[in-house]
């Protein structure tokens, strides 16, 4: 099931990136790249000099008990953070080579290009039809048959189009809670973002809407590239190509997920996996 | 010993306390109802035509005994030590006095309407059913017979016809008076409105050293049109009321003197003791209906209450109209773009303690700021043309609106904050990671979802405001508008018109009135409109809440 890669991709990202080129055709490029990334509530810190490089069009799971910063770190990639008052950040996160903890950066358009999914379906109190084209509203696109064409496309991305399309014009809010995770993720990718960040998408959902999730996850890196946090590690261990283990804070293991879960470089990784503590 | 373990046991229980509950609600129920209760009684039995009894009447005084017509209205029964103090002589097996309070009218011929008599010395009582009430324009109502139908001064009807003759001659009197008054309000208010219009132009032209020859022109042209229509309108109208005073009914009252009244002034004649349940029933109606659609009469206390429930309504709506706005831009502030510290909490503490300053210093503010300084300003900038009559520096509408805007615009405030406040954070969040700005946000979801909290605070705000009747006696509520704030004169709504208010006639007619008895009855029935009208309004925004609520159901937990 889980595919056998050298050790070496282990332990640090620059170094397996590196050795990918010699195992596999595709180019494996660097989406984002976190540098020396420290972030305070207050008085209190939350990340502790994090590091990475998430690579275009593969899926990254985070890992690491609760409060261990794996959401925070997240919420950096399109800003979420700034909603709390008391947040400090230093350091660099690059989104093609653009820092985007610039203060002159349009948050706006950044979020445009990085959507985002929470732990909870938050569908909006709308129709289907309307909350999939919240975006492109907000964007100013009110021309009818591209908006159509967009929601279908976009519920069709998402796995909903069949199970919808006579109920378009329904709140959103009758929905199962699977179905308005799935419309969430639809009306993420109706803008079209270049990176999707999921956040515990499939925490509040049962087995079959979380697997229903996951397939799609599976499907949609072939467009998006794709950051998921998650408590399960079975979950991360069937739909992420990588593996973030981050423990109070900080970045402690990141490498392929079947070297990250087979054969993990630190002791905290492999207590964490073994189930000792977390 | 056993007894106090198991009342112990029984407080315990909570027994007492969920019957200390039930005993709170109970009472609440009760006084609720039986405010309403009272109102409604009071109130509604005000238009049921009363039979009319005839009586032998002998006075106290030993003067030879009298017939006495009219309406019994109420009875009080005395002790016989209260009586006796008051000076009635008491037989020895009377155990109390009774005295009936009697409606007998006739007040130009009499000098009052009302009068208590003693039930003992009341003999012979019958209702004939000849008695007529004439319901009159003015002096209030007339009891006694009829004799005959007059036409310039000759009798056209008597006797047998003469019912039915009156009858027919006061339709057609009633409809001349509606076509007098349509032509007063209407055409020849139209025509005054305008003539004023063009002074106001001319003194303004004149004000500003710009009134030349050719518009001086214009305007004597224009106001010769108008002189010229007024004049025949004037014409009109003096033909009509020519026609309507030449018939009049000559009547007798029960000590004979006999008095004609010109059928003009008549607004209705009824037979009350010869009429079916189902007569009794259909005049209820029409005296309701009157009394909802007609313009009160005899200084408030006959004739219906329109332009009050019109005021009110007016005013309400006015006030909604200011204060939703304002205080929802306020609570948006505070809550979303404020920074929340020890500022934020003053204000917000201070506009909580706005809510709790008595009304009538919202009043006095009112008329001290609004109506002199803004609208002595106003008048000085945009009317000049008007002095030395004021404007806007005068109580109105307007001012009467912004007032109670001012005075209501703390619920708003804080029920629009707690709306925004119980908005999941997860909605802002979704919101904002597709790519919205703030603004955005707050305009295409959050403000949507906190619609009902808003609609919360205007229900609360309107409650207040249609129950408030201090303030508006400062600013812009009087006993009697001559004209309705909306009319068909240019611009429609004139803001700077003085209103009548439900609340305010209530008292006006209770209170002032110099007719008390008269005035009793339509204090209840005034109040039970004042409750019917805000529960209306409060009605119509609580549906338009529950439709907001279910279109933008929050997300449970």
């Amino acid at each position: 099931m889980i595919k056998q890669e050298p050790l070496t991709h282990a332990i640090n990202m620059n170094s397996y990136i590196n050795n990918d080129f010699n195992n596999t055709d595709e180019a494996k490029e660097v989406c984002i790249q976190v540098k020396d990334l420290n972030l305070y509530y207050g008085d209190k810190q939350a990340l502790y000099n994090v590091n990475m490089d998430i690579l275009k069009k593969k899926v990254t799971a985070y890992i690491g008990p609760s409060g261990c910063g794996k959401s925070t770190l997240l919420r950096c990639i399109n800003r979420m953070n700034d909603l709390v008052d008391t947040v400090r950040i230093d350091g660099e996160i690059l989104l093609d080579n653009q820092n985007i903890n610039d203060k002159n950066l349009n948050v706006s358009a950044l979020r445009r290009r990085v959507g985002m999914v929470f732990q909870k379906p938050n569908p909006f109190p709308k129709t289907i039809f309307e909350n999939v084209a919240y975006g492109l509203r907000i964007q100013g696109i009110n021309d009818k048959r591209l908006l159509a064409e967009t929601v279908e496309n976009a519920l069709r991305g998402a796995a909903l189009w069949d199970e919808m399309k006579d109920r378009l014009n329904d709140n959103a809010l009758g929905m199962s809670g699977g179905q308005q995770q799935r419309l969430v993720i639809a009306r993420a990718i109706a803008i079209e973002p270049e990176v999707l960040l999921l956040d515990e998408p499939a925490s509040a959902l049962d087995p079959i809407s979380t697997l229903k999730i996951e397939e799609l996850i599976n499907e949609l890196k072939e467009k998006y590239t794709i950051v998921i946090v998650t408590h399960n590690m079975q979950q991360a261990a069937r739909v992420s190509d990588y593996t973030a283990f981050m423990y109070m804070g900080e970045l402690i293991e990141m490498g392929a997920t079947s070297d990250l879960f087979t054969n993990p470089q630190k002791k905290q990784t492999e207590d964490y996996i073994t189930g000792r503590y977390g | 010993m056993m007894n106090q373990e198991k009342l112990k046991a029984w407080i315990d229980s909570g027994t007492p306390w969920i019957w200390l509950n039930a005993t709170a609600v109970s009472i609440c129920l009760i006084m609720v109802i039986g405010v309403l209760g009272l109102v409604a009684i009071r109130g509604t039995s005000h238009f049921w035509p009363g039979k009319v009894m005839q009586m032998v009447y002998k006075n106290d005084d030993g003067s030879a005994p009298k017939t006495l017509i009219g309406e019994h209205i109420d009875t009080s029964l005395m002790s016989v030590a209260m009586a006796k103090a008051n000076g009635h002589v008491m037989a020895e097996n009377e155990d109390k006095l009774v005295q009936f309070l009697m409606k007998t009218g006739n007040r130009d011929l009499t000098g009052s309407d009302f009068g208590w008599i003693l039930e003992r010395n009341s003999k012979n009582v019958t209702y004939p059913k000849e008695l007529v009430v004439i319901e009159r324009r003015e002096w209030g109502n007339f009891y006694g017979y009829l004799l005959s139908l007059k036409e310039n001064g000759n009798v056209i009807a008597q006797g047998d016809t003469l019912w039915a003759k009156v009858n027919e001659k006061l339709t057609t009197s009633l409809a001349l008076f509606e076509e007098i008054k349509k032509l007063e309000k209407k055409e020849i208010g139209a025509v005054n409105y305008s003539l004023e219009r063009l002074r106001l132009k001319e003194k303004s032209l004149q004000l500003k050293n710009k009134l030349t020859v050719a518009d001086q022109k214009e305007i004597s042209a224009e106001r010769e049109i108008l002189d010229a229509e007024y004049k025949k309108f004037q014409a009109q109208l003096t033909e009509l009321y020519q026609k309507g005073r030449t018939i009049s009914v000559v009547a007798k009252i029960d000590n004979g003197s006999e008095l004609e009244i010109p059928l003009s002034k008549i607004v209705r004649i009824y037979q009350p003791n010869a009429m079916s349940v189902m007569d009794d029933i259909s005049f209820y109606f029409t005296k309701f209906s009157e009394f909802l659609t007609d313009d009160p009469r005899e200084s408030n206390t006959e004739g219906g209450i329109f332009p009050a429930i019109f005021g009110t309504i007016m005013m309400v709506i006015m006030m909604s109209i200011i204060v939703t706005p304002f205080g929802v831009i306020a609570a948006v502030y505070l809550k979303e773009y404020a920074k929340q510290g020890v500022i934020t909490r003053t204000i917000r503490i201070a506009v909580n303690n706005l809510a709790g300053v008595p009304s009538i210093v919202y009043g006095v503010f009112g008329l001290g700021f609004f109506v002199y300084i803004l609208g002595g300003n106003i008048d000085q900038l945009f009317f000049p043309e008007a002095a030395p009559a004021p404007v806007f520096g005068t109580p109105g509408l307007l001012w009467a609106s912004i007032t109670l805007a001012l005075l209501t615009l703390p619920v708003v405030i804080v029920s629009t904050e707690e709306g925004l406040s119980r908005i999941p954070k997860s909605i802002r969040e979704g919101s904002l990671a597709l790519g919205a700005t703030k603004f955005e946000t707050l305009w295409q979801t959050i403000l949507p979802m906190a619609s009902p909290s808003m609609m919360t605070g205007l229900i609360l705000a309107v409650a207040r405001a249609a129950g408030e009747v201090a303030p508006l006696m400062l600013v812009g509520v009087v006993k009697l508008a001559p004209t309705l704030p909306l009319d068909g004169n240019f611009p429609f709504l004139h803001l700077d018109r003085k209103f009548m208010h439900l609340g305010f006639h209530i008292y006006d007619v209770g209170f002032q009135s110099p007719n008390v008895e008269a005035a009793r009855p339509l204090v209840y029935a005034t109040s039970l409109l004042l409750v019917a009208v805000i529960l209306v309004l409060n009605l119509s925004a609580i549906i338009i809440r529950n439709r907001l609520r279910e279109k933008y159901r929050a997300l449970e937990g």
